[in-house]
C-alpha cells in the first residue's frame, strides 16, 4: 500500500482533539461517567464513555453526525487540503448510523429525516463532499473503510481519500449489552481477570490519506502498510479466533513483514471474557513464539468501546505512539487473564519514549468481521 | 474536479436472485412483471423454517436471494460451493433493514426497562447482521461488507463489490439490496406499500468466469458519483449508441434524452435491482442504472452491457470444492 497518513481527528470521551486525546490516554485518565443522555433507572449499568457535549438528563438528534463533523474538519486542516471535499471520497466507518436520532424520533417525539441515517446528506452541506459512503461493519467498520480508502489510492481513483469513523450510544445496543453481560462492569478492563464486559463510548476519528510520495512531508512519516480483511462466517456475535488469526497473518502477509517486526499492537480489547480470549488466543496463534515481543495496550479501558469509531481511534493513537515513542497504558488491567499472561503490556503514565517502527492495530465485530491495519513509521 | 470516470474492464454479473412479491423468476422482469399487490415473499417457503428462528425480515429475504444467485453462478451447488469459501465476499446494501429491531427495543426498554429486552435482539441491532448471516449461512469467509447509503446505495455496493476483487481481496462477491416495509418504515417515509424483498448479484471478473464455465449475465461498465445526475452526465460523456436508461420511480429524468425504463423506488435495493434487470434482458445495448438522491447528497450511474440470451445452466460435473474445514 502507498498510502501516507496527511491529517489525523479525533474526538471522544477523554478528549476533544488529537492531541488532547493522545495525552489524556497516555496519562491514563478515563472518560468514564454516570450516564448522561439515557434514563439511569432503565438500566443495570449506571455508567459509560458518553462525549460531554449535553446537560444531563436530555439527548439531542444527530450527536454522530457533529461528532463525525468535528473530526474530519481536525483531519483535513491538519493535512491542510482545505475544508472543501468535492473531489475527495469520504469513507465513514460506523456500527450504529444515526440509529440514535431513529431512537429520539419513534419513542421521544423528536423529529428525524431518512435522508440523515446516512452521512452524505450532512456531510455535503458541511463540506461540499459528494462522495460520501457510510459503511456499517459494527465494531471494524473504520478499518473496513480504511482498507477500501487506501485501496482506492493503490488503483489510482484517487490521490486523496478521507477515512472515518463514528459512533454514539444508542439505548438499543446499550441496553442489549447491559442484558447481555452478567453483572454490569464498573468500568472496561480489557484482558484483566475481574473483567465484567463491555461498556460503551462515543467516538468519532477521521484520517486523511495521501498517496505516499518521498519528500513531500515533515519526517516522520508514518504509512499505512496493510489493512487485512475477512469473516468468520461462524457466528452473528460471538468471535472466532482462527478467523481473526487468520486476518492478522493476512495484514502481515500483505504488508511483507513477519510477526516478529510489529513493534506495538493496539488491541481490540473489549473486557468481555469471550472477546479477550478469542484475541489472546488468535494472536497466540499468529505471534507464535514472538507473541510477548510487541507493546500491547487496550485504550477501550479509557475510551469505552466507541463501536464503529473503535478501529480508527486506534489507528489515530498508534501513529501518535510511532511519531512520540510514547504507549497509552491500559488502567484497570492489573492482573492479566490466562490466555494474555505472556503480553507485554504497556506500563503506566510515566514510561520514557521507545524508538518503535511498526504498529498493528486490531478491530472485530459482530458477525466475525475482522480487520487488521499495518502502520509504518518511516525514520 | 473529479476524478475521471472509473473504467472496470472485464468485470461481470454471472448469478441473480430475486426475493420481489410477484415475481417467480428474474426473467419475468424483462417485461415488467411488478405486481405491488402481490402477496409478500414468504422466506420459510423459500429456505425451509429452520434457521430462520430470531432473524430479522430483512435478513431472511436478503437469503432468499442471496441463495437463489449464488445457486445461478453455480457458486453453490447440491454437492457443495465450487469456489473458496475464503474467496468469496458478502456486500450487502439496506437503509431500514433493522429500524423495527431497534425502535422496538427502544420501546421495551422505555416502558420495562433492559430487563424486559431478549437477548436474541443483540446480533439485530448491529446494522451488519444480514451481511454476517448471509456470510454465515453460506460459509462465506470473504471480506464482509454493509453499504447504508441512501438512495444510491445498490450501486455503491456493486462498486465496493468490484473492488473488493480488482484489489485482490476477494475473487468473487454476493451482493444483495434489501429493504422491508414495517410500521416503522411506514411511519418514517409515508403509508406505502413500501418495498419488502431483496435483490442479488454474483459479481466476478470476466476471464475467471470463463475459466469456470460460467458465462456472463451482464458486463459491468463504467460508474460515476456526482451530487446529481448532471453531474453524472458531465462525467461519463456522450451516450453510445443504443444506449438505455434505467431509474427509480419519482427521480427525475432531466436532461436524458434516451429510453427510460422505470422500475419502483426500492430505497437501498433500487441499485441492485437495476443489475438484475439489466442482467435479464434479452436486447443488446448498454443500459446505464441510476440511483440517486433528489436533495443532491450523491447520484451514481452503473453501466450494464447485458449479455442477451444465457443458455440454461447445469452444474459442471466434478467441479465442486470439498467442503471447507
Amino acid at each position: 500500500m502507498s498510502a501516507r497518513i496527511a491529517g489525523m481527528g479525533a474526538v471522544c470521551s477523554v478528549g476533544g482533539t488529537v492531541a488532547e486525546t493522545f495525552d489524556a490516554l497516555c496519562a491514563g485518565r478515563s472518560g468514564l461517567r454516570p450516564l448522561v443522555g439515557f434514563d439511569p433507572s432503565r438500566y443495570r449499568a449506571r455508567s459509560a464513555y458518553e462525549v460531554a457535549d449535553r446537560a444531563p438528563g436530555t439527548d439531542l438528534p444527530y450527536r454522530a453526525t457533529h461528532l463525525l463533523e468535528t473530526a474530519i474538519a481536525e483531519a483535513v486542516r491538519q493535512a491542510g487540503i482545505g475544508d472543501d471535499l468535492a473531489a475527495v471520497p469520504v469513507l465513514v466507518g460506523t456500527g450504529l448510523r444515526e440509529l440514535r436520532s431513529v431512537e429520539l424520533w419513534w419513542r421521544d417525539g423528536l423529529g428525524v429525516d431518512a435522508t440523515r441515517l446516512h452521512f452524505g446528506t450532512a456531510l455535503r452541506e458541511r463540506f461540499g463532499a459528494t462522495d460520501v459512503h457510510t459503511v456499517a461493519n459494527a465494531c471494524s467498520a473504520s478499518l473496513h473503510t480504511l482498507a477500501l480508502g487506501a485501496d482506492l489510492i493503490d488503483a489510482d481513483e484517487a490521490d486523496t481519500v478521507v477515512v472515518a469513523g463514528v459512533d454514539v450510544l444508542t439505548e438499543s445496543m446499550f441496553g442489549l449489552l447491559d442484558r447481555f453481560n452478567q453483572e454490569p462492569p464498573d468500568r472496561v478492563r480489557p484482558f484483566d481477570r475481574n473483567r465484567r464486559g463491555v461498556l460503551m463510548g462515543d467516538g468519532a476519528a477521521a484520517v486523511v490519506l495521501r498517496r505516499d510520495r518521498d519528500g513531500d512531508e515533515p519526517a516522520p512519516l508514518v504509512r499505512l502498510r496493510a489493512v487485512g480483511l475477512n469473516c468468520d462466517a461462524t457466528h452473528v456475535t460471538a468471535p472466532d479466533p482462527r478467523g481473526i488469526a487468520a486476518a492478522i497473518t493476512q495484514a502481515h502477509r500483505a504488508a511483507g513483514l513477519k510477526a516478529a517486526d510489529v513493534d506495538l499492537v493496539l488491541l481490540h480489547g473489549t473486557g468481555t471474557v469471550l472477546n479477550d480470549d478469542a484475541e489472546s488466543a488468535a494472536m497466540t496463534a499468529a505471534f507464535g513464539e514472538h507473541v510477548g515481543s510487541p507493546v500491547m495496550t487496550a485504550i477501550k479501558s479509557m475510551t469505552g468501546h466507541t463501536s464503529g469509531a473503535s478501529g480508527l481511534l486506534g489507528v489515530v493513537v498508534a501513529t501518535e505512539s510511532l511519531r512520540s515513542g510514547l504507549v497509552p497504558p491500559t488502567p484497570g488491567l492489573d492482573d492479566p487473564a490466562e490466555p494474555a499472561l505472556s503480553f507485554r503490556f504497556a506500563g503506566g503514565a510515566a514510561q520514557r519514549p521507545v524508538a518503535m517502527s511498526v504498529a498493528q492495530v486490531n478491530a472485530f465485530g459482530f458477525g466475525g468481521v475482522n480487520a487488521v491495519a499495518i502502520l509504518e513509521r518511516r525514520p | 474536479m473529479s476524478a475521471a470516470p472509473q473504467t472496470r474492464p472485464g468485470m461481470a454479473i454471472t448469478g441473480v436472485g430475486l426475493a420481489v412479491p410477484g415475481v417467480d423468476d428474474p426473467a419475468d422482469l424483462r417485461t415488467g412483471g411488478w405486481q405491488p399487490t402481490a402477496p409478500a415473499v414468504d422466506p420459510a417457503a423459500r429456505l425451509g423454517r429452520r434457521g430462520l428462528r430470531y432473524k430479522d425480515r430483512a435478513t431472511q429475504l436478503a437469503l432468499c436471494a442471496a441463495r437463489d444467485a449464488l445457486a445461478d453462478a453455480l457458486v453453490l451447488t447440491e454437492d457443495g460451493p465450487t469456489v473458496d469459501p475464503e474467496s468469496v465476499a458478502v456486500v450487502v446494501s439496506s437503509n431500514l433493514g433493522n429500524l423495527d429491531t431497534v425502535c422496538r427495543v427502544a420501546d421495551t426498554i422505555g416502558a420495562e426497562g433492559v430487563s424486559g429486552t431478549s437477548p436474541m435482539d443483540l446480533p439485530n441491532a448491529s446494522s451488519n447482521v444480514i451481511a454476517s448471516s448471509v456470510a454465515i449461512r453460506f460459509g462465506l469467509r470473504g471480506p464482509n461488507l454493509t453499504v447504508c447509503n441512501g438512495a444510491p446505495s445498490g450501486l455503491d455496493a456493486v462498486r465496493w463489490a468490484t473492488r473488493l476483487i480488482a484489489a485482490g481481496r476477494a475473487e468473487l462477491a454476493v451482493v444483495v439490496g434489501v429493504e422491508t416495509d414495517n410500521e416503522v418504515v411506514r411511519r418514517l417515509l409515508g403509508p406505502g406499500p413500501h418495498f419488502d424483498g431483496a435483490a442479488a448479484v454474483v459479481v466476478e471478473a470476466a476471464g475467471p468466469a470463463a475459466a469456470r464455465g460460467i458465462a456472463a449475465r451482464a458486463e459491468l461498465g463504467r460508474y460515476v458519483r456526482a451530487a446529481d445526475l448532471a453531474g453524472c452526465l458531465r462525467e461519463l460523456g456522450p451516450e453510445p449508441p443504443e444506449t438505455s436508461w434505467c431509474l427509480p420511480d419519482g427521480l427525475a429524468d432531466e436532461p436524458l434524452t434516451g429510453a427510460v425504463t422505470r422500475i419502483p423506488d426500492s430505497a437501498a435495493a433500487t441499485g441492485v435491482l437495476q443489475c438484475v434487470v439489466a442482467a435479464v434482458r434479452a436486447d443488446a445495448g448498454t443500459v446505464r442504472a441510476v440511483a440517486g438522491s433528489r436533495h443532491g447528497a450523491g447520484t451514481a450511474v452503473l453501466e450494464l452491457r447485458p449479455a442477451g440470451a444465457v443458455p440454461a445452466r447445469t452444474a459442471p460435473a466434478g467441479h465442486t470444492v470439498a467442503a471447507a474445514g
